[in-house]
């Protein structure tokens, strides 16, 4: 790990103004789950690391409380917020447990005591070119994506337009993005809202990072509320990820979904996929299908194979594209209540 | 002095997701003299739990390029946590007339040998390449031989 400097500044507007306007001198620092892995590899090499445990109480709090009669619950999520917190928060457990199963399965417990809402949505990807400090891969400055012809398994199957075919690592961000969660960011200017659909992109050199961020940018904390008013308790969401491995792995794909109101035939139903692109995508035309349908076994399998399409997988990832399609109609029939027949 | 053992193991295979879970594993295992038998259970225990990782999830990838592993790391060199093991039953057979004879490595050959059976009976198709990942899993019962891409 290469020297730096420590800094801990005990508010948000301090720690922005220690930050470069240029990536790669100045990296914030949370949980620390990946940050401090990329130095260790030389991947990142700061001359500055602003750590955030100095910041407030609302900095990591999570505002969830049902409002009186039949509203949409608001939830505001401080971005210091462990995974864990929000794991095993009881109210968004019961209004949303998309975001807390999704929250439960990263990495192990040590990963969820530590890593933050955050670092989750900000974090390096998880490519094993990318993250080996002896490949000048294309997103580290060098001509060539190495893993567009060499291995990989674990790589998009979304591939059109894009140079760099990294899959995003947030688990959290299709959830979040299925609940049209925003994002409030905090830069030298002030404050700005992002909508979380539309924080994330491909990184395609060496200047540029998984989201839009600006270098001297720092979120604050995620929002987002129940559609619907009356509907809070018959909100649907879920959360479905296919893993080789079930303790400490990352997904091979991910499916989440929100049904506004589960009463019979949906409408409004929001399906996300991660794992499968460099962003995570919104599959529209899968969710807009199922418009005045009810969600069965037949329709959700739809929805699936609906939202595989147009995959364009590379060598040695064609099996994903078969696994988005189980994971939508998995995590659809999760968020509707039907009985789970794959755990028999 | 010849050493031997025999496993069974129950697996469940999620046919959509090409996912398996071992369930269970049955250790036989021949042990001569047994020194000491929380030791001599817990080494069949441990060598179930290596074979289980080979069955399932250890693999060593190369880059064909570079010459260079790419996953020389616990993160994608994949090694089974707890949620990812079976039950296991061990049964030491106790031979004092045989002597001393090794029970480090014997007990992790037949694991996933018993494993790849286990898929071969549920699926009717045998992966013929370990570690049975979802990937080879899926590209068997398309009936491509589970060697994947």
């Amino acid at each position: 790990m290469k020297n730096f400097v420590y800094y801990r500044p005990s508010t948000a507007k301090d720690a922005v103004a220690l930050l470069a306007d240029r990536w790669g001198s100045t990296e914030l620092l949370a949980g620390g789950t990946d940050l401090l892995d990329l130095q260790k590899e030389y991947v990142a090499q700061p001359e500055k690391v602003i750590s955030l445990s100095g910041l407030g109480k609302d900095f990591r709090e999570i505002k969830a409380i049902p409002p009186p009669g039949t509203q949409p619950m608001p939830v505001t999520i401080g971005a210091g917020a462990t995974l864990d917190e929000i794991a095993e928060h009881p109210m968004l457990k019961r209004a949303y447990p998309a975001l807390t199963t999704a929250a439960g399965m990263v990495g192990g417990p040590q990963i969820r005591n530590m890593g933050t809402l955050g670092g989750n949505l900000g974090q390096r990807n998880r490519c094993w070119y990318f993250r080996d400090e002896h490949v000048n891969c294309l997103i580290k400055g060098g001509k060539h994506c190495f893993a567009l012809d060499g291995e990989n398994r674990y790589h998009a199957i979304f591939t059109q337009g894009h140079k760099c075919v990294i899959v995003n690592p947030s688990t959290l961000a299709p959830v979040l993005i299925a609940l049209n969660a925003s994002v409030e960011v905090l830069g030298p200017k002030g404050k700005r809202t992002v909508e979380l659909a539309k924080f994330f992109k491909a990184p395609a050199g060496p200047n540029e990072r998984e989201h839009v961020l600006a270098p001297d940018e720092l979120i604050l904390s995620v929002s987002f509320a129940g559609k619907v008013p009356g509907q809070l308790w018959r909100f649907g969401s879920a959360s479905y990820e296919v893993r080789h491995k079930q303790s400490y792995d990352w997904p091979l794909v991910q499916a989440a979904v929100a049904i506004p109101h589960l009463d019979g035939k949906v409408q409004d139903v929001r399906i996300v996929l991660g794992h499968v692109a460099p962003t995570p995508i919104v599959a529209e035309r899968a969710a807009k299908m199922l418009d005045g349908q009810e969600i069965t076994e037949a329709t959700a399998a739809a929805a699936g194979e609906t939202a595989a399409e147009g995959a364009k997988p590379l060598s040695q990832n064609g099996y994903k594209v078969k696994l988005v399609a189980v994971a939508v109609k998995r995590a659809l029939l999760t968020a509707a209540g039907h009985k789970k027949y794959w755990e028999a | 002095v010849g050493v031997c053992g025999v496993q069974v193991a129950e697996v469940r295979v999620d046919t959509e997701t090409g996912v398996v879970r071992v369930t269970r594993v049955v250790a036989v295992q021949d042990c001569g003299l047994i020194v000491d038998k929380l030791t001599c259970d817990s080494q069949v225990a441990g060598g179930v739990v290596m074979g289980v990782n080979y069955a399932l999830f250890e693999e060593r990838i190369m880059d064909r390029h570079t010459g260079r592993q790419v996953n020389p790391d616990m993160e994608f060199y994949k090694l089974g946590g707890l949620k990812d093991m079976p039950k296991i039953d061990v049964h030491l057979v106790d031979m004092p007339e045989r002597g001393v004879i090794g029970v480090g490595e014997p007990p992790t050959i037949s694991t996933h040998v018993a494993i790849g059976n286990a898929i071969f009976n549920a699926l009717g198709v045998r992966v013929s390449q370990t570690p049975f990942t979802p990937e080879r899993v899926l590209a068997a019962l398309a009936g491509r031989g589970g060697k994947g891409s």
